[in-house]
């Protein structure tokens, strides 16, 4: 059986979305900064991407992968980008609002799958 | 570096000190707005301006905000004729300190914006905290 790597994934988002958060709170604090321009994290999608680009391995003569389905390069950093534009309060609120978004959404993704596994080792019992 | 959600906890509270001592800077020019000078013909109170700059943390790996002057205002001062006045020079030329209450009114509106801004996120980390906390309470 494949490993399932649902909570792989939903942390590997928690982490982006908090990475993201720290960018915004910096734009925040810097509003009033002359010559600051804002800086964003690399959209997720990116890291999607990344994360995709292994396929399995039916022969002994395929190359190994080393890194296996949603598990992705691992805990490296998000490249944190300078977007080059100045930084205006109400788009920032507007980005930490959707982040607080996606961060319950993690949460209860997480909640969910671990509610999923509790039901089915308690049916087993 | 260090937990993303603590970084931003500390940002956000560079920032909500770099604004509170901007507000302390306005009520300082707001108290000397009529403040002259000791001596006759001398210079009166110069209006203080704060500058900020963004510093990058390599703790924390993003740039946190920090108050790097206070800083005289250059604007030349005005000159209000009091020969009374202590501070009156020859001519009975008083100069008068460079404040401008209407100025001071429009930073200090900024000044608690920008606080409540840093505020938010602060709040926000900590919302975000809880939720993470809540899956182990009842995940």
């Amino acid at each position: 059986m494949s490993p399932v790597h649902l909570f792989a994934l939903a942390a590997q988002h928690a982490n982006w979305v908090s990475v993201r958060q720290t960018a915004v709170t910096g734009n925040i604090a810097n509003a009033n900064t002359p010559g600051y321009s804002a800086l964003d994290v690399e959209p997720f999608s990116a890291v999607l991407n990344d994360t995709a680009a292994t396929m399995a391995r039916t022969a002994a003569g395929h190359f190994e992968m080393v890194r296996d389905g949603a598990a992705g390069s691992g805990s490296a950093p998000w490249e944190v980008r300078d977007t080059g534009t100045q930084v205006a309060l109400d788009k920032e609120l507007m980005k930490a609002d959707e982040i607080n978004r996606s961060f319950a959404l993690d949460t209860s993704i997480l909640r969910s799958f671990h509610r999923m596994l509790m039901t089915s080792l308690r049916s087993g019992a | 570096m260090i937990d993303p959600l603590r970084a931003a906890t500390q940002i956000a509270g560079a920032g909500l000190e770099a604004q509170s001592t901007r507000l302390r800077v306005v009520s300082e020019n707001l108290a000397n707005a009529q403040s002259t000078a000791k001596i006759p013909g001398g210079d009166p109170y110069q209006r203080k301006m704060v500058t900020f700059q963004s510093e990058f943390d390599r703790l924390i790996g993003s740039s946190s905000v920090s108050v790097t002057s206070i800083g005289g205002d250059p604007t030349p001062f005005e000159v209000e004729y009091d020969p009374g006045n202590p501070a009156a020079d020859a001519d009975g030329n008083v100069k008068m300190p460079n404040v401008n209450l209407v100025i001071e009114m429009a930073d200090m509106r900024e000044a608690s914006r920008s606080y409540e801004a840093n505020l938010q996120m602060v709040k926000q980390v900590r919302s975000m905290t809880t939720m993470m906390l809540d899956l182990l309470r009842n995940g």
